[in-house]
């Protein structure tokens, strides 16, 4: 009985803390509309037609790009032009290029 | 605007059009007008993206001589025999048929700004709300003694599109056994920084196969160049003792050259040539020179919007700009096209428009599997577009890290002219 309360309190938390406390936030403040300009700088590297040598990023799961986004910005991943990219980019700029990409057909 | 009267409209439009005495192509509509001369890097994204994302708002008409457009990008790993010439050729015609871009094959020979009209070869004109000029680079034969247009085919520059690099290529792959080629790299400023140095190992790379004891003489008239130190490192690794560059102070000046006796003739010495690629001073094309929206060679340009400094109505994009600190390159220009579109957008539109925020990389191929890249981005000064931050390739970057820094160039590639044609 103990563990398994133990276990909810653990599910609960890891929830709150991970999904909402952590996870959502990198998405708020997101503009659609700024994040189709912004974009601009980006599919001159980031197109369908670039998969082999760049990763195509069109309909990728918003969390997944915004995360990666701060991961170089933190140059916690390799690679000198994103580690650029992402230098240039605040928290609503991260979010708004990561709902926008994710609207994108793959 | 209901049917009947957009429909009355048009009637009225294409009736008024024909009492005027010189042709003029005229699209029937109430919507604002943009005039883009030149389909390349910055033209052909900047037509792309007002067209695309006005969503039909703005009436955009591209002026572009060549039905192909070979990009220069690339044109060394033709030369180098790392890509076949036609695919580095692209149409225009999903811009008319994605975007309904108006794209006439025609050179932009003047520019009425108060009328705010361009005047076609064909005689025809196209009135403009706005007007964006992205012509890329005229060469100034006179800058070097001796050279000249004639010149052209026994000393090719290659250093506009078109098949000059064809002609370049032919003459390297039928060069004499241990013969010369000498290489005469542009003064500054002038399109695409790294863009001789990764020719020399393109040539070197072609040579090193075919004709192993020949040599490379680089008469540069500059003391330094970009990426020189990884340059440097990659010839000595991949060509020992192939290639010689000598610099300006070195060799005191370049005097004279002569195609017909393939000489290369400057303070000290003169150099003789098997095959010689002779790059002289460069100037914005001729209709930003006609619009005149120059200031000396270049075109000064407001870094928040790309708007000329002479004529806010009028854009220049890409090489034709000054655009320091930006390089001239490809990467540049589509970056630049951006912000112009934003920009026109909002003003013809009422779109909303964003802070401009420009950015550049430019690789190179040293030899196979061996890449190296220089980068930036940048912001909007009052004066200039300023370098926020910058990266450059290491010397000591181990292999696997070169043959990615190469293969992420052929995404770029695909990247850039998805997003300039499709
Ligand atoms: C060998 C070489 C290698 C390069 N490598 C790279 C690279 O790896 N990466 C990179 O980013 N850049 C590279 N560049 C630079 C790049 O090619 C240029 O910076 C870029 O093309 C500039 O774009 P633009 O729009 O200013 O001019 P352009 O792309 O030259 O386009 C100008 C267009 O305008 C047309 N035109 C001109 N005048 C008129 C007129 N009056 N009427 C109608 N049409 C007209 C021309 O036909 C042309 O199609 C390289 C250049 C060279 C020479
Ligand atoms: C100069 C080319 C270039 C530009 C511009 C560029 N990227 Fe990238 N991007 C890359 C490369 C190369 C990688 C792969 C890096 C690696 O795997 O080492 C990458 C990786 C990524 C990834 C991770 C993809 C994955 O699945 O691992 C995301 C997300 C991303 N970029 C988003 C963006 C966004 C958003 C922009 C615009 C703000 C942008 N990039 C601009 C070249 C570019």
């Amino acid at each position: 009985m103990v563990k398994i309360v133990f276990k909810f309190f653990a599910v609960v938390s890891y929830l709150l803390i991970f999904r909402v406390l952590l996870a959502e936030p990198l998405l708020d403040g997101a503009d659609f509309d700024y994040g189709e300009y912004l974009s601009g700088q980006c599919v001159t590297c980031h197109q369908s037609s670039s998969d082999k040598g760049i990763p195509a990023i069109n309909g990728a799961e918003a969390l997944y790009i915004a995360k990666r986004l701060v991961l170089y910005k933190n140059k916690e991943l390799e690679n000198e032009v994103m580690q650029l990219v992402a230098s240039a980019l605040d928290k609503e700029e991260i979010a708004s290029l990561a709902i926008y990409f994710n609207s994108l057909e793959k | 605007m209901n049917n009947l009267s957009r429909r009355s409209f048009v009637s009225f439009a294409l009736a008024s059009t024909s009492l005027l005495a010189m042709p003029a192509i005229s699209t029937g509509s109430a919507r604002p007008k943009v005039v883009v001369v030149g389909g390349g890097a910055g033209g052909a994204t900047a037509a792309r993206y007002i067209a695309k994302d006005s969503k039909g708002a703005i009436d955009v008409t591209l002026i572009e001589a060549s039905k192909q457009y070979y990009t220069c990008f690339y044109s060394n790993l033709y030369l180098g025999g790392f890509r076949e010439y036609d695919s580095i050729g692209h149409s225009y015609d999903n811009l008319s048929a994605n975007h309904g871009v108006n794209v006439v094959h025609d050179w932009a020979i003047s520019v009425d700004s108060s009328a705010r009209k361009v005047r076609l070869g064909s005689g025809a004109t196209v009135s403009y709300d706005r007007l964006v000029l992205s012509p890329g680079i005229d060469i100034k034969y006179d800058s070097i003694n001796g050279y000249s247009v004639e010149a052209q085919t026994k000393m090719p520059h290659a250093w506009k599109s078109g098949t000059q690099v064809k002609v370049l290529r032919d003459q390297v792959l039928n060069m004499p056994k241990g013969g010369t080629f000498a290489m005469v790299p542009p003064p500054n400023p002038y399109r695409c920084p790294p863009g001789p140095y990764e020719r020399i190992s393109m040539v070197a790379h072609i040579l090193k196969e075919r004709n192993p004891t020949a040599k490379i003489v680089v008469v540069d008239p500059k003391n330094k160049f970009s990426k020189q130190g990884l340059f440097m490192a990659g010839w000595e690794k991949h060509y020992p003792g192939m290639v010689e560059w000598i610099d300006n102070d070195t060799h005191g000046g370049i005097k004279n050259v002569n195609p017909e006796t393939m000489e290369i003739e400057t303070d000290i010495d003169t150099f003789k040539a098997d095959v010689a690629c002779v790059v002289p001073a460069q100037k914005a094309g001729a209709i930003a020179m006609n619009a005149g929206v120059t200031d000396g060679d270049w075109s000064p340009i407001i870094p928040a919007s790309m708007q000329t400094r002479a004529d806010s109505n009028i854009y220049v994009l890409g090489d034709a700009s000054v655009a320091s600190s930006m390089p001239k390159s490809g990467f540049s220009a589509n970056s630049q096209a951006k912000v112009a579109a934003n920009h026109i957008r909002g003003e013809l539109t009422g779109s909303k428009v964003f802070a401009a925020k420009f950015s550049n990389t430019c690789w190179s191929l040293v030899a196979t599997n061996d890449g190296i890249k220089v980068g930036a981005n940048y912001k909007a000064g009052e004066e200039k577009i300023e370098a926020v931050e910058k990266f450059v390739s290491k010397t000591d970057e181990n292999n696997a890290k070169r043959k990615k820094t190469y293969e992420e160039s052929i995404g770029w590639y695909n990247g850039i002219t998805t997003d300039m044609f499709s």
